[in-house]
């Protein structure tokens, strides 16, 4: 009788939620971003639809979608000057473990307005949000001087970006995120996720990756120089001897 | 035009590249100095990790003493005996310097510890040049002659054990301040990415006696053997030189310099060693004042184990 109860009680819980559910359906422009010699910067357009069932009621408040994309993860370390015998140097240092290197976030709506901080907290959504110190937790992360460091400077290089209002809708249910990539954009796999809110509530969320890669030339160069040091050293060496050569041969005036 | 480039991971201006390549090469030939010292830290302004910057530069003395080592060979001014000593001990400093060079950048005291170097090298050099420079501009004018080395004369540094002749040079000399020497520089080479040559040459002068006419093709040689190991072991330890950017700061770089030799044939020894001992200094209170200056931004981040 009990375990009937329960299955029932079950069973009636989650029907609800079956009725309102909203499913994401999201595409990137592209799968792989190559960097050839004259890259100057590029970008990236997520698009999405809300998928809904037909039992899914009309929500009161309007969707809201968060848009982020996510940089190889590094183990980064901040350092903070202070003045010693007159001069300024490096003293004391804090590590941030498995930061991401590159985070572009793009919304339909001002990110107080979107969801709650709690909410945000829980995903690590945000740059206020954002975990230095391990995984997200329920509660807004504390914050070092060496933390507002971080996300200052990644500000500053461009590497981090919040562009509230970018998302746009092109029908109730049909959206776009165009996402800048920078010229100075980390190489390396990327994560994009879709956040689909309505009335500060996370109802559906995706993921997808996504690569930015060296082109051939610039890959060859690369793949040398890690995979053969010591043969690009030489020949590095090589094709600068040859270039003076070169030189002292076409202005020797005699 | 920009140019991405693969190592640095990061686009440049080509014309920009290749415009202070030819500013530092046009200041090079004129003074017949490496130019490392103006180049690295231009790299460094321009966004450029110092990682980068400094392992590329390398590449760009390579070319630049290449020309140079080949047209005084031509003219026969060059002290291969000497040159040889001074490159060999000049490797060794090197490897050295590339290796103190990772363990700094691990512990983030890098920058401090170039800028550091910067000032007090190019400040203490400078500031001889200028004086040596001026003592002589004024005798010119007086019309006093200033002493001239007489064969046999030397300094009790050269008077040291382990004695070897250097025929070309007319020297009969101890190793030990050759070995040094040679091991300095090289080692200063490696962690500021400049080829010594503003060093050397003063210090084969005034230190060693060294015959002025055979001083400069000996030290390209020297500079030329200790950048190529240089260029190789920053390829093969850090893998941080970027044949793409060494390539552009080359060509920038040979061009600049065939004109400022020309110029610098054109100018009296006096008025060149005190305009280069003039540019030494300014370069380094450069990095003077950002040192004692409090800065904009007192934190820094870098990625872990250094990049």
């Amino acid at each position: 009788m009990t375990v009937r109860a329960l299955l029932v009680a079950i069973v009636f819980s989650v029907i609800p939620l079956r009725l309102h559910a909203e499913t994401l359906v999201t595409a990137l422009s592209t799968e792989r971003v190559s960097i050839e010699s004259n890259f100057t910067g590029s970008g990236v357009v997520i698009f999405g639809t809300v998928e809904r069932d037909r039992q899914t009621v009309a929500r009161a408040e309007p969707y809201e979608i968060v848009v982020t994309l996510t940089g190889p993860l590094r183990s980064m370390v901040a350092r903070r000057k202070e003045r010693v015998a007159g001069i300024w140097i490096n003293r004391a240092s804090s590590e941030l473990p498995r930061v991401p290197s590159f985070l572009a976030i793009a919304t339909t709506a001002p990110m107080v307005d979107v969801a709650g901080n709690r909410v945000r907290a829980g995903q690590g959504l945000g740059f206020d949000m954002l975990p230095t110190r391990g995984l997200p937790d329920a509660l807004p992360p504390i914050r070092t001087e060496y933390d507002a460091a971080f996300l200052r400077l990644m500000q500053k290089q461009g590497l981090f970006k919040l562009n509230e209002g970018s998302v746009e809708f092109l029908s109730s249910q049909l959206f776009r995120a165009p996402i800048e990539l920078p010229a100075n954009v980390p190489i390396g796999w990327y994560t994009a996720t879709v956040y689909l809110f309505s009335g500060g509530v996370l109802l559906a969320k995706t993921t997808q990756d996504f690569s930015i890669l060296k082109g051939g030339f610039e890959q060859t160069i690369t793949n040398l120089a890690h995979r053969e040091p010591a043969l690009y050293g030489l020949a590095t060496v090589i094709v600068a001897c040859l270039t003076g050569w070169l030189a002292g041969v076409a202005f020797r005036k005699d | 035009m920009d140019l991405y480039l693969p190592i640095a991971e990061m686009p440049m201006n080509l014309f920009l590249l290749l415009g202070m390549g030819a500013a530092v090469g046009f200041l090079s030939g004129m003074f017949g100095v490496g130019g490392g010292f103006l180049l690295t830290p231009l790299l460094i302004f321009s966004g450029i990790s110092p990682a980068v910057a400094v392992a590329s530069v390398s590449s760009q003395i390579v070319a630049n003493s290449t020309s140079g080592v080949l047209a005084y060979l031509r003219k026969k001014t060059v002290d291969l005996k000497l040159g040889l000593f001074l490159t060999l001990s000049g490797i060794i400093g090197s490897a050295i310097g590339v290796w103190v060079y990772g363990a700094l950048r691990g512990i983030g005291q890098l920058d401090v510890v170039i800028a550091l170097s910067y000032v007090a090298f190019l400040g203490t050099i400078g500031m001889l040049m200028v004086v040596e420079a001026v003592r002589a501009i004024l005798a010119k004018q007086r019309g006093t002659p200033l002493p001239v080395r007489r064969p046999g004369q030397h300094s009790w540094i050269a008077g040291l054990p382990l004695r070897v002749r250097f025929h070309r040079s007319r020297l009969y000399i101890s190793a030990l301040p050759v070995i040094a020497l040679g091991a300095s520089i090289g080692f200063l080479g490696a962690l500021l990415g400049i080829g010594g040559g503003f060093i050397m040459v003063p210090a084969l002068i005034y230190l060693l006696k060294v015959p002025t006419t055979i001083v400069i093709g000996t030290t390209l040689l020297q500079t030329l053997g200790t950048m190529a190991f240089t260029t190789f072991m920053q390829s093969a330890t850090n893998q941080t030189v970027d044949v793409i950017l060494g390539l552009a700061l080359m060509v920038g770089g040979v061009v600049g310099a065939q004109f400022g030799a020309r110029v610098g044939q054109s100018l009296r020894g006096e008025t060149l060693r005190l305009l280069l001992g003039l540019l030494v200094l300014s370069v380094g209170l450069r990095f003077a004042v950002d040192l004692v200056a409090r800065p904009d931004e007192l934190y820094s981040i870098s990625r872990l184990g250094g990049g």
